[in-house]
């Protein structure tokens, strides 16, 4: 009788699932490349696949401090080891690197 | 001598579709004939896109917003808040309707109020519940909350009050208390109402929700309609107000629709009238 929501949750669990677990190989695939492995709180250039917009900006200001972007790069003081692996995740964000200040 | 065969005698007709893939082909051709037209139109009419985007514009826009992970975080924060407004405020018009209902004192006391309340818009309440919780989450989940909580409430005490009278007297006169009348007759007897109420409520709820972010969020689906028609990216709002009719149309056809169905089955007094069709 109620074959349809639970199928649909089956199926929108199974999304979600899907895109936390491609979320978390990829984020530990771009944290790995980071050598010295990421400290408890760093600097680091966040490069995305293109221009930062807005919400970009507000969505990485939410997980550190954003203090400036250069074509795809925005740069980011004081995030945290969380954060960091955060942003990492997100599938828009294509590399992460330490950042030793202009 | 002719022979006339007249109607479906003597053939079989292997190509014919059923009752449910006709209507879904006739759902699909109607959406491919408007989006066909709109993009025709384009030219004829000769506006920007800013004014008046095509289809494949609106598409353009929908493939960015996904590539720049936009899209996928506006839905989310969007689904949480509905579903946070949608479950309080369906919980709390439940529990009011079935005191209401139920209870001449709790009537006496509420009912002005709730209907007073009930002509006030959930757009009216957004800037005072911006002034006491600030932008973000609070504000919007009260303000669907507001609009979630009429409907059911109504709809519950309606259908508490229409339980059938014969039957309560039944339980009564097998020695069954308030507690038995309320399990065996009132409960079961209200719930095709309430989830009538909650189907009609969820629907409001995306205008609720749509004011809500266009005032009080930097996120969510709604943000994104109000956002693209600043930043002069029409074809962002439109793929917004896509998303949402979307969203409502999967919200209803995989929950609520069957949940009113199983309830209809199970106790109910209404029949679909789609499904009739």
């Amino acid at each position: 009788m109620l074959r349809v929501p639970a199928i649909a949750t089956a199926v929108a669990i199974a999304l979600f699932a899907l895109y936390t677990l491609a979320g978390f190989i990829g984020g530990a695939r771009k944290l790995d490349a980071i050598e010295p492995p990421p400290a408890a709180r760093g600097d680091y250039a966040i490069t995305l696949a293109f221009a930062p917009e807005r919400f970009h900006q507000q969505w990485l200001q939410d997980r550190g401090r954003v203090v400036g972007v250069k074509g795809s790069t925005v740069f980011m003081r004081d995030v945290e080891r969380p954060a960091l692996r955060d942003i990492a995740r997100e599938y828009w964000v294509t590399a992460v690197a330490r950042w030793s200040g202009p | 001598m002719t022979s006339v065969v007249t109607g479906d005698a003597g053939f079989a007709r292997p190509w014919r579709l059923s009752r449910r893939a006709a209507r879904t082909l006739k759902g699909v051709t109607g959406i491919v004939l408007m989006l066909v037209a709109w993009q025709v139109s384009v030219p004829i009419i000769g506006m920007s896109s800013y004014f008046y985007p095509a289809p494949l514009d609106v598409w353009a826009a929908f493939v960015d917003l996904v590539r720049k992970g936009v899209l996928p975080i506006y839905i989310a924060d969007s689904l949480g808040r509905y579903g946070a407004g949608v479950g309080i405020g369906a919980a709390l018009g439940i529990v009011f309707g079935i005191a209401i209902g139920l209870s001449r004192r709790t009537s006496l006391a509420f009912s002005p109020l709730f209907k007073f309340l009930f002509a006030l818009v959930e757009v009216a309440w957004i800037p005072i519940f911006v002034v006491w919780f600030g932008y973000g989450v609070k504000t919007i989940v009260l303000a669907l909350i507001y609009v979630v909580f009429f409907p059911v409430m109504y709809n519950t005490l309606l259908s508490v009050r229409t339980a059938p009278a014969v039957l309560v007297n039944a339980v009564r006169s097998l020695g069954g208390g308030r507690i038995a009348v309320m399990r065996y007759v009132i409960l079961p007897s209200a719930l095709p109402g309430m989830i009538t109420g909650l189907r009609l409520a969820a629907g409001f709820a995306f205008r609720g929700l749509v004011f809500g972010e266009f005032i009080a969020a930097k996120t969510g689906v709604g943000y994104l309609i109000f956002e693209g028609a600043q930043s002069q990216q029409t074809s962002r709002s439109i793929v917004g107000m896509i998303i949402m009719g979307l969203m409502w149309l999967a919200i209803d056809q995989f929950y609520l629709r069957p949940f009113e169905r199983a309830t209809v089955q199970r106790w109910g007094l209404i029949v679909d009238a789609a499904d009739r069709r």
